[in-house]
């Protein structure tokens, strides 16, 4: 579905942020990439979304080379408040992803409600971003990013500017919503637990210049608890063998 | 009970104000020519109200001061948009903007009067003349705004050009854009006034001008009334606008 | 590169009247207008048009600023006569500073005085509004020390209230000041037969369109300077502190 051919990207002679990333997404696989800070994780998903160039190697995606931005690579970005459109009211931002579609305005509000529904956000539809707590704009942009019915979904470290327990919560709908759905989701995280709890593969980055330091196939049983499965030896057998490669 | 308190002193405090003017106009104490009370000014005003000579006047300053705004918003909000799209339109003419903005808008009525004559276009073109700076530069900086990251998720989108001005720019450069119409909707009430006055056009301007000159002060206390409060309702209407349309903003 | 399109636009001008597409009697030429200004600074009538405007621009400056910084100082002093103030504030502020062109003819006729006091009423607001909120911000704690110290009003506004609050007045000044040179020259289009804006209006009834729009430059040159020399002391100022 998405793959990462000998993936490089440099900005300038000197600085190189990836070397000869590669690997396979393959169709409705939850893969986690997870790294020290400034391994180049967030570089690497933008560059699997057409966001930066590519210096070397290829980003593809169903075989072809991802030449810039397209709406099937749908990215979810960390920093909620300035993804959203702060003078639309959260049906108004969905509603984005569907005119971006061509949906006639008559099929918008039949579209908008089941997902409305399933975060929790129909008695907040009338609201605008400002008035809503982090946790919420956050599934404001998930939902958005759900309605422009992506084949892939790309998310940046997309709880990392919520609370632990706001976390927890969303990691568990994102969770049931990729595997009721299908969906291949691209997960990036600097949270090893977040990383192995979610993924159904784990690929760990070092950085320096970037590159893959080891691919784990997480086999945990789905679906997963924030209790259960963090205590699930062998949950703990993966933290220990990645905790080392995020170690700087 | 306690929260009409303030609202109800001020209203003491300002009906204070009046009636020491009153007394003071009574006794002497300021020139009665000059100063005539209150009760005189108000009652004349009403006699403008009453008899209806104030509504042409009065309505024909309105229509130029909105008429000379709303152009000056159309071409500022236009020429903005299209100024601010690339670094090399804004090197070119975001100075000359800039040089202009401190010119007084009632310098260009000489030449404009020489050129168009005395008329209403005229005092129409002045007044937006005055008006577009402070809007176009509002609209430059408004639409230069936008967050990187919204203009990424335009691209990621697909939107074409025309849609991500339409809905990411716009919405976004119009807190600016409303600080520049703030800015001149009183310039424009200052130049309709203005301009009545020098070119002699019926209007509010011109009936104090011609009050003036016939010692009629109460006459000109009754304009100054009028033209206060068509400030004050002015402003309160954008005010008004720019609450609803700007609703979203952070409080 | 700023300047492109300034002189684009001259050069424009000068060939569209040349070949008689820009009537002459009202547009005139940049060749001759440049002329034209050339020639009234040398003779002194600019320099001169532009001291008078000045000079009553400087006296309504004054004026607002004593009387603002004053009445500012005690409303922000105040919290109560602000509150008992502020409808009366409210209404007199929106008054277009034009309208009182016909009062200070009847009062000061044609004089310095007459715009200086238009001028005056225009400039006293952003200082007044300045000021009081300067005022009102500056640090409690400094109050209480002067209460302490036994200072009189007088001296609690003077040594302590207006020396806090000066960055935040001196904003509201440079604001003023802009607005004293635009409203005298206002006044003076409009009926003061003094200064830069009657000079205009002058050449314009002696159909010198030429002289005209040299007084119309120059009263552009003039103001942009003074912005900008304003802008430049403000930052200047604020560097300081």
């Amino acid at each position: 579905m998405l793959e990462a051919q000998r993936l490089s990207v440099s900005f300038g002679a000197q600085r190189h942020v990836l070397r000869d990333i590669d690997f396979t997404v393959a169709e409705h696989e939850f893969v986690c990439l997870v790294g020290p800070s400034g391994c180049g994780k967030t570089t690497l998903l933008r560059a699997l979304a057409g966001l930066t160039p590519i210096s070397n190697g290829a980003a593809r995606f169903k075989g072809e080379p991802v030449l810039g931005p397209q709406t099937q690579l749908a990215i979810v970005f960390q920093d909620y408040g300035r993804a959203l459109l702060p003078w639309r009211t959260v049906a108004g931002n969905i509603a984005l992803a569907l005119e971006a579609r061509g949906i006639p305005a008559a099929e918008h509000a039949h579209r908008i409600l089941p997902l409305l529904k399933k975060f929790n956000l129909a008695d907040h539809a009338a609201k605008f971003p400002a008035q809503l707590s982090g946790g919420m704009q956050q599934r404001v942009q998930i939902a958005r990013c759900l309605a422009q019915e992506p084949e892939v979904l790309l998310m940046d470290e997309p709880f990392g500017s919520l609370d632990a327990i706001t976390r927890q919560e969303l990691q568990d709908e994102v969770a049931r919503l990729a595997k009721d759905e299908r969906r291949t989701v691209v997960f990036v995280t600097h949270d090893l637990e977040e990383a192995i709890y979610l993924g159904d593969r784990v690929i760990a980055l070092a950085a320096n210049p970037g590159r893959i330091a080891e691919i784990v196939d997480v086999e945990l049983p789905r679906p997963r608890q924030q209790l259960g499965t963090r205590e699930d030896p062998r949950f703990l057998q993966y933290r220990h063998r990645l905790y080392k490669h995020l170690a700087h | 009970m306690k929260k009409f308190f303030w609202p109800l002193a001020s209203l003491a405090f300002f009906a204070a104000t009046l009636i020491a003017w009153k007394l003071a106009a009574d006794a002497r104490l300021i020139n009665p020519l000059w100063f005539p009370g209150p009760d005189r000014a108000f009652a004349k005003l009403w006699e403008w109200i009453a008899t209806g000579a104030l509504w042409e006047p009065l309505g024909k300053t309105v229509w130029r001061m909105f008429a000379g705004w709303l152009a000056a918003c159309v071409v500022g909000v236009a020429l903005g948009a299209a100024i601010a799209s690339s670094s090399i339109t804004r090197k070119l003419f975001q100075p000359s903007a800039e040089f202009l903005r401190p010119l007084p808008a009632s310098a260009v009525l000489p030449p404009a009067i020489l050129i168009l004559g005395l008329s209403d276009a005229m005092i129409v073109f002045v007044v937006a003349f005055g008006c577009v700076w402070p809007i176009l530069l509002g609209a430059i900086h408004g639409f230069r705004a936008l967050d990187p990251r919204l203009l990424e998720v335009s691209k990621l989108l697909n939107f074409s050009s025309r849609a991500r001005v339409l809905k990411f720019q716009l919405p976004s450069a119009l807190p600016d854009i409303f600080a520049g119409m703030r800015v001149s909707i009183a310039i424009a009430l200052i130049v309709t006034v203005a301009s009545e006055m020098l070119s002699s056009q019926p209007g509010v301007g011109y009936l104090m001008l011609v009050a003036a000159r016939a010692f009629r002060s109460a006459d000109i206390f009754a304009g100054i009334i009028v033209l206060g409060f068509l400030g004050f309702a002015t402003n309160a209407l954008l005010h008004k606008l720019e609450d609803r349309l700007l609703r979203w903003r952070v409080p | 590169m700023g300047s492109v399109v300034p002189l684009s636009v001259l050069a424009l001008w000068e060939i569209l009247s040349r070949i008689g597409l820009l009537s002459e009697d009202g547009f005139s030429r940049p060749t001759a207008f440049l002329a034209a200004g050339a020639k009234a600074l040398a003779d002194g009538t600019l320099l001169e048009q532009t001291a008078q405007t000045f000079s009553a621009a400087a006296q309504a400056l004054l004026m607002s600023s004593i009387l603002g910084i004053g009445i500012g100082a005690i409303l922000g002093l105040f919290r109560p006569l602000e509150r008992a103030a502020q409808l009366t504030v409210d209404a007199l502020r929106p008054i277009p500073s034009v309208a009182l062109i016909p009062l200070s003819l009847l009062i000061f006729g044609f004089s310095r005085n007459m715009s200086a006091a238009v001028a005056a009423f225009a400039c006293f607001w952003p200082i007044l509004i300045v000021t009081t909120s300067a005022v009102r911000g500056i640090d409690p704690r400094l109050t209480e020390v002067g209460r302490m110290l036994g200072f009189s009003l007088l001296h609690r506004i003077l040594k302590l209230a207006l020396p806090a609050a000066i960055p935040g007045i001196m904003v509201g000044i440079r604001v003023a000041a802009g607005i004293a040179i635009v409203v005298t020259v206002t006044t003076e289009i409009v009926s003061n037969p003094r200064g830069l804006g009657h000079g205009m209006n002058l050449a314009a009834q002696s159909l010198q369109a030429d002289l005209m729009w040299a007084t119309l430059l120059w009263v552009g040159v003039v103001g942009w300077l003074v912005n900008w020399g304003l802008e430049r002391l403000e930052r200047r100022w604020l560097y300081l502190r």
